[in-house]
């Protein structure tokens, strides 16, 4: 998309527009430009007194500018709207001239302003250039998670009509598949015949992957991504169940890891999934759902399911408690440290010795849920090496992927490259010679990113190689015969 | 002027005082804590998480592991308004004996008059510095400036006003006014019986804008003290993970 120019004649990036068709799809009606503004500010009104946290984070901000260094975004690109104060006070200043007394008193002394076309589109711009990785959050002195804001800020757009035609494609896919990347159950029986072939001639011997099988224990549910992109890591993840002798099953009614709702619009499209979650478990008499490799997607599961999960979407009977959520890593770990597989590092397909792998740790995954150690634990078993980047675990620096901002157009490709600076530098200074990340999203980034950045192995040639944590452990496992048992 | 500033102000700003922070908080607590979305790190039970919080604010921990040159401002800046807060009202109460009541044996009241003379002539001058620094780290980084309004600055200039006027009151002797005459006056507005102002200009001047800042602070970032435990409230709490072990597994834990 070209460059959107506002009033004041600055340039700002934004990504493509879904059309109106698609935006059906979605179940969105495009509000008409002259009622944009009066309406935000009436959805604005709402999400305040519907979350907290929005409202903490529009009230206790003390511009300290601690966040300032410590985004990605505003690292690669120097656009002082990234800095995460800024871009929540996008939000916050339009909340204090409605919402604050002094706003409506004072008015531009405490920097509140109307709400305006402009104010829209440099939402639009700005909170679609936020991985909503939560960095600020967590070093923040108050706790002021600026990804709430950015959600509140898209969830507003999405109403109003402003659907990235990235996340929107997705998102009606949700409806229509049960996945964002579109996956029919016949692409997906495809798919894993293809994989269980690739299998049997690496190990001597198929391993299958059960779909929509009644009468399962485990529903392993996927990232969709990983069917076009990281087949290794549904092949470890059908290898670590094999090795287990699990019951397990995929569901092609709900095979998706990964949550566009919860970035942009977790009124209709994360209900969604829930919704077709809750019912795989009923259909097929699950007993424990675990989820695959994907960062903000188990942020999502972890922290929003509870909430989401009600009458009407699970029926009576289904809940949290009943049947338990968890991450493919945690189990594997737990299996680990109970001596229960048996891994040779040193025999790795995907890593050979001589391999340095480096980790990047998921923000979702370490930020929701902290699982920094749970990822050390399995990867310093799996391969020969391993060289840590700096800083790491919840410190960690986003990819710049994060949110699904994986756009293709010049504009926001270009910027893509910029938020990915700050992890280039990390991954150098590592000296490692591949890169492990588990989390769709960041594979989805680095895949490109690292040929953008030109990190390459000591050869000074070769493309850094990029894989997820379950490919290393599936590729690690040691099969006594057939059988592990 | 003297009249409304000494008699009737300090009421007004009483009510608007409490009442705005009752309110502002009341409307905090409108939207509700919809999600767990805790960061970490992740506490197992509600006393450690308590404590998080508690450290988090003593210290600023965060503060000192992000951005240490903020910290060195930042941190004293609020242990010197601690300790000056606290000394105000213990200083003006005891009328200065205060070290000499709490360690009688110990501390004679000659010396606790002048231990409270020191410590507030000495907690006055870094509170004074620390503003400065403040107030020059948000024009002169300018990472922090682009994210400043202007009330940003007009607050810091209100706390130098009052806290330089305090503090010339302590350097200059014929500024100063005597604990007694403090409390005097004070007791006069506690017993709603409102004495005149004491005969000083700068206590006067000092006294109108500390009244300024707290009717200002319900309705502005003053309330932050407020704001973080209402925020990490959200943020910082217990979080119980499922039991590991798959279910009709051949391989179990
Ligand atoms: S660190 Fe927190 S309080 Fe400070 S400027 Fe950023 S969001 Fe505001
Ligand atoms: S969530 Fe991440 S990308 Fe967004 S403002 Fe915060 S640090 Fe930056
Ligand atoms: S893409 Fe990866 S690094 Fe970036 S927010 Fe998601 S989990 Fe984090």
């Amino acid at each position: 998309m070209p460059k959107k120019v506002l009033s004041d004649g600055t340039e700002i990036s934004q990504p493509n527009r879904a059309v109106d068709r698609l935006m059906k799809r979605l179940h969105v009606r495009e509000v008409p430009d002259e009622e944009k503004p009066a309406m935000a500010v009436r959805w604005l009104d709402y999400y305040r007194k519907d979350r907290r946290s929005l409202t903490l984070a529009m009230e206790g901000c003390v511009k300290c500018g601690v966040c300032a260094e410590q985004c990605h975004a505003y690292l690669g690109t120097k656009d002082p709207n990234n800095i995460p104060a800024a871009r929540a006070d996008l939000m916050r200043r339009v909340y204090k001239r409605y919402f604050t007394v002094q706003g409506r008193l004072f008015g531009k002394l405490v920097g509140a302003v109307e709400m305006t076309m402009d104010v829209l589109e440099k939402w639009y711009s700005y909170y679609y250039q936020c991985s909503e990785c939560r960095r600020c959050g967590h070093v923040c002195p108050f706790g002021i998670d600026t990804c709430e804001v950015t959600m509140a800020g898209r969830e507003i757009l999405w109403a109003l009509g402003f659907v990235p035609e990235l996340q929107g494609a997705a998102s009606a896919m949700v409806f229509e598949r049960g996945n964002q990347g579109g996956m029919t159950q016949a692409a997906i029986v495809d798919t894993h015949e293809f994989l269980t072939d690739e299998m049997e001639e690496e190990r001597g011997f198929r391993i299958e992957f059960p779909v929509d099988k009644p009468n399962s224990d485990i529903l392993y549910v996927p990232s969709s991504a990983d069917y076009l992109l990281n087949a290794e890591t549904l092949k470890g993840a059908a290898q670590f169940f094999e090795y287990v002798g699990a019951n397990w099953t995929i569901s092609s009614y709900m095979l998706e890891a990964g949550n566009f709702g919860l970035l942009t619009d977790q009124r209709s499209v994360q209900r969604e999934l829930v919704r077709r979650l809750w019912w795989s478990v009923a259909d097929l008499g699950i007993k424990k759902v675990v989820f695959g490799e994907c960062g903000h997607g188990w942020r999502a599961w972890k922290m929003y399911t509870e909430t989401l999960t009600d009458y009407a979407v699970a029926g009576p009977g289904y809940t949290y408690t009943k049947v338990p959520l968890v991450n493919i890593h945690q189990e594997v770990v737990a299996l680990l440290k109970a001596g229960k597989l048996k891994l040779d590092p040193k025999n790795n397909r995907l890593a050979p010795v001589g391999t340095y792998v480096t980790l990047h740790d998921p923000c979702n995954y370490v930020r929701a849920d902290q699982l920094g150690d749970v990822f050390r634990y399995v990867l310093y078993n799996s391969v020969p090496a391993v060289r840590e980047m700096y800083p790491i675990k919840e410190k960690n620096f986003c990819c710049g992927g994060g949110s699904a901002i994986l756009y293709d157009d010049p504009e926001m490709y270009n910027l893509r490259i910029k938020f990915f600076q700050k992890k280039a530098d990390q991954v150098r200074a590592s000296g490692a010679n591949h890169i492990c990340t588990p989390c769709s999203i960041c594979k989805a980034q680095f895949y490109p990113m690292v040929k953008e950045h030109n990190l390459t192995t000591e050869d000074g040639k070769t493309i850094m190689p990029v894989n997820g944590l379950i490919d290393f452990l599936g590729a690690a496992l040691v099969f006594k015969g057939h059988r592990q048992i | 002027m003297y009249f409304f500033v000494g008699k009737v102000l300090p009421y007004i700003t009483v009510a608007i005082l409490l009442g705005g922070i009752t309110w502002r908080v009341w409307r905090w607590t409108i939207g509700r804590i919809k999600f767990n979305i805790t960061i970490p790190p992740f506490p197992s039970s509600w006393p450690a998480a308590v404590l998080w919080i508690v450290w988090q604010i003593v210290s600023f921990w965060n503060v000192f592991k992000f951005d240490r040159p903020l910290w060195f401002g930042a941190w004293p800046m609020h242990v010197a308004l601690a300790a000056i807060g606290g000394g105000h009202v213990l200083g003006v109460y005891t009328l200065g004996m205060q070290f000499h009541l709490l360690l009688p044996w110990l501390v004679t009241e000659h010396q606790s008059e002048a231990a409270s003379n020191f410590l507030g002539t000495v907690f006055g001058i870094i509170f004074f510095v620390a503003l400065l620094y403040l107030l020059y780290r948000r024009l002169a980084i300018e990472k922090v400036r682009v994210i400043s309004a202007t009330s940003d600055y007009l607050h810091l200039l209100l706390l130098l006003a009052i806290v330089g006027i305090g503090d010339y009151m302590r350097l200059v002797k014929t500024a100063s006014l005597h604990y007694d005459e403090a409390r005097h006056f004070m007791a006069g507005l506690f017993t709603f019986n409102p004495h005149p102002l004491p005969d000083n200009f700068f206590f006067f001047l000092h006294f109108l804008f500390v009244q300024i800042m707290l009717l200002i602070f319900p309705f502005s970032k003053l309330m932050h003290p407020f704001g973080i435990l209402w925020n990490r409230w959200i943020i910082n709490r217990p979080y119980q993970q499922p039991p590991m072990g798959m279910p009709g597994t051949k391989i179990t834990l």
